[in-house]
């Protein structure tokens, strides 16, 4: 019994906030219940390697390697995030920013958000596993709103409409898989919907069902994972909610939406051979890293530049697999993992500087940051060199495995423009960090207030430690994982 | 199939008919200019959507389709109206709806949609076995509730376009299975649609409150 309790245990967490008088309660209750899915997640590890499929309540749930790793993923962020949330909400309720009242809701989505996430990896309907995408999206909208200023209520109109709009589509594509797996003769004994039932089926399934089924997949699952050009909900939605939840939803949450497109991705290719959407993912994939470049390079706000930074690294993980070598599936599983420890610190020092300059534009933080606020600056600087990926830090690793990958499948051009586009987007975001990083601070910029300078620091510091120690040493049983997740990904030998 | 011939002819015939009512009710809302109306529009179009699944329900004695139409009949067509009803007239919102196209445009737009739902559906005419062409009507009312969501201001009638796009996925559901998703997913489903439109209603709320309007064009300051 690991899977009901990962999913159980946040939901209790979100509703214990309802009745809890205090915030610091509520911060601590967050933190134990995402330390306590951790610990779950680390202890389904060993199951999952050694039996392959975890299942509980007669398939009704089902954790493969895949799951595993997404389950390992969602608590880490959502640690992180929360980790961070209780001084963060202290500072702006002492501000005068916030209600109490928005606070505790805060404190009651942000559980259910990630419990709608671990039923998304964990549930093995396909049907189910759309409302639970759906559902974090409506978790997540309000606390988009949280601040209900005109610009954060804008934002969270687009991902609310755009997000739905997208997920109908999806939804649709599932009606689509199901038809298939019904079949030409229905009967009233309707087939399983398990995602493990239909995979077994789907070399007879249907091919233009299924051919119509990704493709509206891939629009719906792609608007929630933020894939250009459906990705135009994004940059707002992230920069305009509070850092912790800027932080899940860039780290954790368009990866979410990204697995649920994987399943119909291995469904298609089990169906239909690779090609088909082997090379859709690829084309979206490259389309969206290079579209993120020059965005980042305009950018005058922070938040807004890490969102489209996510842009990039999402559109990378896309690429990977699109290749589809175990070589590069690996990477693109990788990569998920080192981007989701790494963006959170970025969003929860850019956090750190709202609260000090009361601002994200670059125009109005000015220069030499690292005189400023040195300690966020510093894990700043940490977290900018691993997200563009500098060496010493795993993005660097999961980047070059993937272009390598390619190369090695013969692919030299598209190797090529994947190396292109995260040269250009290196480019732009070491322009911009530098920006604000170095220099002599402007006389009369300084920050409004003296902040404390460990102010995020017990989040970022554990992001940045697991990043720096899975950068330079991956477990063996962690590497295992990763080789049956890419083997799933990649269609069995 | 145990049902006899002639019945399930009848009900062939009563599926199709329903779905084309939902299909008019849809173009008579892309049509319509006050705001309730299109809410009695949507809440009919609805009632059809359960209707055939009372039919199949009837005619197949499908216990679990029937629950399906109970709930359609109680969240879609009673509830959610209600709801949104309660909201328009609790805020003072103003009657017109103010299309970005003007309605012959949007006619010829739905019309186009339409035709080209059915050039989509056309290859899985084989796999339907719901009367006629309902397929074509489920992927019509999908194309043209996208279009209807792109063509209102309002926040409410974006909200309300959606519900359509919903209907016309839950249609395309009964038009290719039959007796549609299990239960279960039918549910959770079911469940989302409500809650999204409840989330919906205090966005709208909200919106209202700091923009002292719900025209969404307004929505216009974050770029880039």
């Amino acid at each position: 019994m690991t899977l009901a309790p990962l999913i159980l245990i946040p939901v209790a967490a979100g509703l214990a906030c309802l009745v809890l008088r205090s915030h610091r309660l509520m911060a601590a209750v967050g933190v134990a219940a995402f330390a306590a899915t951790l610990a779950l997640g680390i202890r389904l590890l060993p199951d999952v390697i050694a039996r392959g499929v975890v299942t509980e309540y007669d398939e009704f749930l089902s954790a493969d390697a895949l799951s595993t790793w997404m389950v390992l993923l969602v608590s880490l962020v959502s640690l992180g995030a929360s980790l961070s949330a209780g001084g963060y909400f202290r500072r702006e309720l002492a501000a005068g920013t916030l209600t109490a009242g928005r606070v505790r809701e805060y404190y009651v989505l942000t559980p259910i958000f990630a419990a709608g996430m671990f039923f998304v990896v964990l549930v093995n309907s396909l049907g189910l596993m759309w409302f639970a995408v759906e559902a974090t999206a409506l978790s997540s909208v309000l606390l988009v709103a949280l601040y209900n200023r005109p610009t954060s209520l804008e934002a969270a109109w687009k991902y609310i409409i755009l997000g739905s709009l997208g997920l109908a589509l999806a939804l649709l594509g599932t009606v689509f898989v199901y038809a298939a797996a019904v079949g030409p003769h229905a009967s009233e004994q309707l087939p399983s919907f398990n995602w493990s039932r239909l995979l077994e089926m789907a070399p007879h399934l249907d091919h233009r069902l299924m051919q119509l089924a990704f493709v509206l997949a891939l629009v719906g699952y792609g608007t929630k994972a933020g894939l250009a050009p459906m990705h135009t909900w994004l940059p707002d939605a992230h920069s305009e909610a509070p850092s912790p939840t800027s932080a899940m939803l860039s780290g954790i949450s368009l990866k979410i939406a990204l697995y649920a497109l994987l399943r119909f991705h291995i469904l298609a290719t089990a169906c239909l051979g690779p090609a088909f959407s082997c090379n859709l993912l690829l084309a979206l994939g490259l389309f969206s890293m290079f579209l993120a470049p020059p965005f980042i390079l305009v950018q005058r706000n922070l938040k807004r530049m890490l969102a489209y930074s996510s842009l990039e690294h999402v559109g990378l993980i896309c690429a990977g697999i699109g290749l589809n070598t175990p070589l590069t599936i690996f990477g693109a599983l990788l990569h998920m993992g080192y981007h989701a420890a790494a963006k959170p610190v970025l969003f929860i020092a850019a956090g750190n500087i709202h609260q000090a300059f009361h601002t994200h534009e670059f125009r109005l933080i000015g220069r030499g940051l690292v005189k400023t606020l040195p300690v966020t600056a510093g894990l700043l600087a940490l977290a900018a060199a691993a997200a563009v990926g500098l060496p010493p830090f795993g993005l660097f690793y999961s980047e070059l495995t993937v272009i390598a990958g390619g190369i090695e499948a013969h692919r030299p051009v598209l190797s090529l423009l994947v190396l292109a586009a995260l040269v250009a987007s290196f480019c732009g975001l070491l322009q911009q960090f530098t920006r604000i990083l170095l220099g002599e601070p402007t006389r009369g910029r300084l920050p409004a207030r003296d902040t404390r300078p460990f102010d995020g620091m017990p989040a970022m510091a554990l992001l940045l430690v697991v990043l720096v120690v899975f950068s330079v040493w991956l477990p063996a049983p962690l590497l295992t994982l990763l080789h049956q997740a890419a083997a799933i990904v990649g269609g069995k030998p | 199939m145990t049902a006899p011939a002639a019945s399930s002819a009848i009900a062939a015939q009563l599926i199709a008919l329903f779905a084309v009512l939902m299909l008019v009710l849809q173009l008579l809302l892309v049509g319509q200019r006050m705001l309730l109306t299109s809410i009695r529009l949507f809440a009919l179009q609805s009632l059809f959507l359960a209707g055939i699944a009372a039919v199949i329900a009837f005619f197949h004695g499908a216990f679990h389709v029937f629950v399906v139409a109970v709930l359609t009949v109680a969240g879609k067509v009673l509830f959610l109206p209600w709801l949104l009803d309660r909201q328009v007239r609790r805020m003072r919102i103003g009657q017109e709806i103010e299309p970005l196209l003007n309605f012959p445009t949007s006619m010829v737009v739905c019309a186009a949609l339409t035709l080209f739902g059915y050039i989509l559906a056309r290859p899985f005419t084989a796999l339907e076995r719901l009367g006629n062409n309902t397929l074509a009507v489920a992927m019509a009312l999908v194309l043209t509730g996208i279009f209807l969501m792109f063509n209102r201001r309002k926040a409410i009638t974006q909200v309300l376009a959606w519900l359509t796009v919903e209907n016309g996925v839950m249609l395309a559901a009964v038009a290719l299975t039959t007796y549609g998703m299990p239960l279960v997913v039918e549910l959770g489903i079911f469940f989302d649609v409500i809650v999204a439109v409840m989330v919906l209603g205090i966005l709208v709320y909200r919106i209202r409150d700091t923009f002292a309007s719900m025209d969404t064009s307004k929505l216009r300051q974050l770029k880039g």
